[in-house]
């Protein structure tokens, strides 16, 4: 692969410039999820989040259902990129989807009441996964669902833009951008410029 | 004290002003210089390599503010103009994003860096729709050459009948999905190629080599794509002849008891006082719409219609890129691949440049013709997971799995020229500093949404051909607007009657008047405007030396 890419932080010690990093006093876990753990001369301590729109029983909901969508298995996920941190915050600052956001907690709870005769932080996982189903994968849809399709299709959107922003979720992807290279990266398969026949993708 | 009369009074800094400018004062002209905003500092006003988790809303902004799009986002709001306002005709949509910071929009411009050719210029000959340029190719190549070794261009020379080559940087290389498209094209028959693109693949005339971090519309923080505040202003600046007036709105042009320009009066945003300066010429580059505005406002017992405006046709002839996305879908050969610096120009490496009604001017059922620009791989953000299906491990694989193939096609189709496309002063909305401001007539024409429909077919093929799955297309095209490459309201032409500008971009009735910017051209073209701006303003600018050389303007 043509060019070594090289950290953006690094280049900017180099020049002796420092970027202006967004210094919002609220957040613990996108401090410690976006510095470089052990090794930041400014360590941020882990605190406790309190939530800025949800209320404590909300924000727990928030909180279980970017873990959900986003699991922590294999690589880091929703939890350990404040996902839920990120829609607090973003929903605190968005009157247009405070309204969407807080009837679709209470349209899940009240349909987990229906289903299992508890609000749905009370389900068990193999519950909880049972009534998300239905709303999250378009093949499983069942009718009367609606409004909670709509409303996990919305949540999701916040979960995926808050988890792949972060600097985990660059990590996840092994996202290549705004990194340095000398000269353009060029394609390393040009023997087989259809790349019909590459090595089998690691898994 | 006798007043200051300046050689030239240039409005706007952005490629056409700041050419005019470099070049009127390298030729020992004094020039004054007004922009509308202020001096960009790149460490606060760009990116600067911010990371989304450095900003307070990860780049995507304060939902509560407005934005204005693609490149007025978080990283660089404070750099956009929200003050300025313009208003719709009923019926119209305009999406209008306006940078008046010093150098305008060449601080964020996409630098595909086409150049015109005869195709475009003799137009109504080959194919009977409105007139030809008042010039030639060949009258304007000579300008292309030394504006593309003044800026550097990356590409290679392809001997496209619609696309007159020039002197190259050498071009990006081609990543995966380069090749693989490119292979469709071969099959379908369409052209796949490097795109003219703006940015220093090698250092170039003292300008540092791209680093390729790709967040070019976000602002080149070492200037490794052309701006006007990198490659033209500090070489005016140097020459001492250049004095630069920033937060300083033009107003109108002011005229002499003969109805000539004598200078422009101005808003000072600081003190929101008019402010007047006087020059032996006037050069109005505040962009198109913009310096049409300016001189629709200069009215006078001379003009009650606007300087230069007895032809009526000034604000007229209002022309734009569509844009919109033809065909999207991924690449499987790629799935599960490592990823990739795909994203290393934030727009253009490759090029499908128009393919049709190139050996008749009616081969398709449209006549003219479009370009594509094929883009895709692995992005900053991968968007494509907002459509996969359901949530959890596998979910999170697959957009892992998925993040190096999405590929798009983005068609660039012009407008023909419509009485129906215009722009006029609102009667009534007045911007906060008392001046009318520009209202909006328009709506795409039938033969351009022709072509967005052939793009749909013929980029799905491309997209199939190469293995791809296609996964649809955009409902319909962008809001007009959108692509920043509005054209026309002040055409050139021969005919006093029916166009503001001559062939060199001076006004007939009022020839110590230059308007240097894409207001002159005739259309827009399937190719961008930036460099075409650049390169009719240096030919006017040179043209108005000549002028001052003779001593056709002088002090009012």
């Amino acid at each position: 692969m043509a060019g070594q890419g090289i950290h953006r932080r690094e280049i900017l010690r180099i020049l002796g410039s420092v970027a202006a990093a967004a210094t919002f006093p609220g957040f613990s876990k996108w401090g410690f999820a976006c510095g470089h753990v052990g090794k930041s001369a400014l360590q941020i301590k882990p605190a406790e989040y309190h939530p800025q729109f949800f209320s404590p029983s909300e924000y727990a909901m928030i909180e279980r259902l970017s873990e959900i969508i986003i699991p922590s298995d294999a690589t880091p996920g929703s939890k350990e990129a404040g996902v839920a941190e990120f829609i607090d915050f973003m929903i605190a600052n968005d009157p247009e989807q405070q309204y969407p956001f807080r009837t679709g907690l209470v349209w899940l709870n009240g349909h987990s009441e229906r289903l299992h005769g508890k609000r749905f932080l009370e389900l068990t996982s193999g519950q909880q996964l049972s009534v998300l189903e239905p709303l999250g994968f378009k093949g499983k849809a069942r009718p009367g669902e609606e409004p909670g399709r709509k409303f996990f299709a919305l949540i999701r959107e916040y979960a995926v833009t808050g988890f792949y922003t972060s600097e985990i979720g660059f990590r996840e992807l092994d996202n290549p951008a705004l990194k340095f290279y000398s000269e353009s990266p060029e394609c390393p398969h040009k023997g087989d410029p259809e790349h019909q026949h590459l090595p089998p993708p690691k898994s | 004290m006798a007043k200051q009369i300046y050689d030239v009074i240039v409005i706007g800094t952005g490629a056409g002003g700041g050419m005019a400018i470099k070049t009127l004062c390298e030729a020992g002209l004094k020039v004054c210089a007004l922009n509308a905003g202020r001096r960009l500092d790149p460490g606060k006003d760009f990116r600067f390599h911010r990371m989304p988790w450095d900003m307070k809303f990860r780049g995507l902004g304060d939902p509560k503010g407005e934005s204005f799009g693609y490149m007025d986002n978080e990283y660089t709001k404070a750099a956009w103009d929200h003050e300025i306002p313009f208003t719709v005709a009923p019926g119209t949509k305009w999406f209008w994003p306006r940078c008046s910071a010093v150098g305008g929009k060449t601080n964020f411009w996409g630098r595909s860096s086409a150049r015109f050719g005869d195709i475009d210029f003799k137009a109504a000959s080959l194919d009977g729709y409105d007139v030809d340029w008042p010039l030639t190719y060949a009258d304007i190549d000579p300008f292309y050459t030394r504006v593309e070794k003044m800026i550097g261009v990356a590409s290679t020379v392809q001997n496209r009948p619609s696309n007159p080559d020039g002197t190259y940087l050498p071009p990006f290389n081609f990543r995966c999905l380069d090749y693989i498209l490119e292979a469709g094209c071969k099959k379908v028959g369409v052209p796949y190629l490097p795109d003219r693109c703006a940015q220093l693949t090698q250092p170039h005339e003292g300008h540092p080599a791209c680093h390729y971090c790709g967040e070019c519309t976000t602002g080149c923080d070492v200037g490794a794509f052309f701006s006007s505040p990198y490659f033209l202003l500090p070489q005016a600046e140097a020459t001492k002849s250049l004095e630069l007036r920033t937060n300083a709105l033009a107003k109108n042009v002011l005229v002499d008891e003969n109805g000539q320009a004598a200078g422009v009066a101005y808003i000072d945003r600081n003190t929101k006082q008019e402010v007047e300066v006087y020059g032996r010429a006037v050069v109005v580059a505040a962009g198109c719409v913009e310096s049409s505005r300016i001189m629709l406002n200069s009215k006078s017992r001379h003009w009650p219609n606007g300087i230069a405006n007895s032809s009526g046709q000034l604000g007229r002839n209002l022309c734009d890129h569509l844009y919109g996305e033809s065909a999207r879908g991924y690449l499987p050969q790629l799935l599960g691949q490592s990823s990739f610096p795909d994203h290393v120009a934030d727009s253009t490496i490759a090029w499908m440049p128009r393919w049709q009604n190139l050996n008749h001017a009616h081969e398709e059922d449209f006549i003219r013709g479009y370009s594509v620009y094929p883009d895709g791989g692995c992005s900053e953000f991968p968007w494509f997971a907002h459509d996969l299906d359901g949530f959890g491990t596998l979910f999170k694989r697959e957009i892992k799995r998925r993040y190096p193939t999405p590929v798009t096609f983005g068609i660039q189709a012009p407008t023909l020229r419509s009485d129906k496309n215009y722009m006029d002063l609102d009667p009534e909305v007045k911007d906060p500093y008392g001046i009318p401001v520009a209202r909006m007539h328009f709506e795409w024409d039938e033969n351009t949404l022709k072509m967005w429909e052939h793009s749909k077919q013929v980029c799905a093929e491309v997209l199939k051909a190469a293995g791809g799955e296609l996964e649809g297309s955009g409902d319909g095209p962008e809001i007009p607007g959108w692509s920043l490459h509005e054209t026309g309201t002040c055409r050139m032409g021969n005919d006093p009657k029916n166009f503001v500008t001559n062939r060199f971009g001076q006004a007939h009735e009022v020839p110590n008047l230059y308007v240097c910017d894409a207001s002159v051209f005739l259309n827009c073209t399937d190719k961008t405007t930036t460099i075409s701006i650049l390169a009719f303003t240096l030919r006017t600018s040179e043209r108005m030396i000549e002028s001052f050389r003779r001593g056709d303007h002088k002090a009012a």
